[in-house]
């Protein structure tokens, strides 16, 4: 009786393994399939500022949140006092699609975000007067396909 | 061995769904400054945030044209030098150069030497395995007219951020460290070439200044690769004189919170916060003699 509880038991352990390996084989999977969905790359491409803007393209970003299970992704650059910087953030074909981005200071100060009371704009203009490392970051609300591009774009401030 | 298996299974797992917050550039320096002579742990994640931290040469040669100084060729790495590079690193360090380079030849629309420029960034990218960035052929024929020439050169400066995302892919971070070092290297030479005939140009003695910056982010970079590579330790030894030169330079920094409103669209940012730097022309003339040093090295 104890040698069938115990070989029951290994029994359930390795019935419990198998599940866990296939679980977590399921997920591993799920998830890279998830990745491929995603072309980051494609969107941050079609997402240069219009050359007519005067703005010249020197950064792009690549957007991807996994299908939601991530939820930040953060760069830095460094901003240069009397630059104008352009931020283009591309989610959706005409809309970014709930990509917000944040710009923060080297101190975590918040220095701009897209996100304008619950209204999430395609782009900001940013006349840096202060030099330093900058963080930006991007972050989703509302998003369908959590998917984008971004892009930098400068020009001289004045 | 079975446990084996589930463990480094598991391992990959979490590596694969791993934190999405990228540490701060300063929690990184920490980390390096406590590893000392072991190998510095650093995931591809925080090279890559540092690697996008070093701004694009274009920017500081867009403040050197507006000194109103004239274009000067004699300020650029020679394209005969080109066959000289036969390392990776050295090749890598001048694909940069010539990158900032021809970026300098575009912002002056110098068509020819844009050309010459762009051709020897051509060779050096195929040498690197990373031509199928640049179409060579293919700008070469829309060049047949001149007028599509300025945006060919400037999708070709674009491509470089392209580039350093493939290197850092291929686990060859360290080539792309070497191409913005050399790219970074490039576009100072170039702007302390023209600082010192105009030493009371205030713009460029601020950009020249704010460089500190950057510099600190490449040193950081480097220190990760010159445990392994002779080349990047003896390049790493002679940033760090740069940066002892740049020790005396301040630069202080204030925050205030901006203000904005949405015009057609975009959110215009109204900045308050301001930055100044202090710098004497002793600074700049030690900086500029460094750099010159560095940059001889580099392209002999």
């Amino acid at each position: 009786m104890i040698y069938f509880k115990l070989k029951n038991k290994k029994n359930f352990k390795n019935l419990d393994m198998k599940r866990l390996v296939f679980f977590i084989a399921v997920l591993f999977f799920s998830t890279s399939i998830s990745y491929g969905q995603c072309d980051a790359a494609g969107k941050a491409a079609g997402c240069a500022p219009n050359p007519d803007s005067g703005y010249t393209l020197i950064k792009s970003f690549e957007v991807d949140g996994k299908g939601g299970a991530k939820e930040k992704i953060e760069y830095s650059y460094v901003f240069t006092k009397g630059t104008k910087y352009l931020v283009n953030v591309c989610g959706g074909a005409k809309t970014p699609d709930g990509v917000v981005v944040t710009l923060y200071d080297k101190y975590r100060n918040k220095v701009a975000s897209n996100n304008v009371d619950g209204k999430v704009v395609p782009a900001i203009s940013y006349p840096c007067s202060a030099t330093g490392i900058y963080y930006i970051t991007y972050t989703f609300v509302e998003s369908k396909d959590y998917c984008g591009g971004s892009t930098i774009g400068f020009k001289r401030a004045g | 061995m079975k446990s084996s298996y589930y463990t480094i299974l598991l391992s990959l797992i979490l590596v694969a769904c791993g934190s999405n917050k990228k540490p701060d550039l300063a929690e990184i320096d920490n980390t390096l400054a406590t590893e000392e002579a072991s190998f510095p742990e650093i995931s591809s994640a925080n090279i890559e945030s540092i690697l996008s931290s070093i701004p694009h040469p274009l920017e500081l040669a867009v403040h050197v044209q507006e000194s109103g100084i004239e274009y000067n060729s004699a300020y650029l790495n020679s394209t005969d030098n080109y066959s000289n590079y036969n390392t990776s690193n050295k090749k890598a360090l001048n694909l940069g150069i010539y990158g900032a380079d021809l970026g300098y030849t575009n912002i002056y629309s110098q068509i020819q030497d844009g050309l010459d420029y762009l051709t020897v960034v051509s060779k050096l990218s195929d040498d690197l395995n990373i031509g199928q960035f640049l179409d060579f052929e293919s700008l070469r024929r829309l060049t047949d007219n001149n007028s599509n020439l300025d945006s060919l050169l400037m999708i070709t400066s674009q491509n470089f951020d392209r580039i350093n995302g493939h290197f850092v892919d291929q686990n060859n971070a360290s080539l792309s460290t070497l191409l913005l070092t050399g790219g970074w290297l490039e576009a100072l030479h170039i702007t302390n070439q023209v600082m010192l005939t105009q030493m009371d140009n205030e713009d460029l003695r601020e950009r020249i200044g704010e460089q500190k910056i950057v510099l600190d982010n490449i040193v950081l970079l480097l220190t990760v690769y010159s445990e392994h590579d002779a080349q990047i330790a003896d390049l790493l030894a002679d940033m760090q004189r740069l940066e002892e030169a740049y020790q005396s330079v301040t630069i202080s920094y204030k925050y205030e919170e901006s203000t904005s409103e949405i015009v057609d669209g975009v959110l215009e940012i109204i900045s308050n916060s301001t930055s100044e730097v202090s710098i004497t022309d002793d600074d700049i003339t030690k900086i500029s003699a460094i750099v010159e040093e560095v940059r001889n090295k580099i392209i002999g």
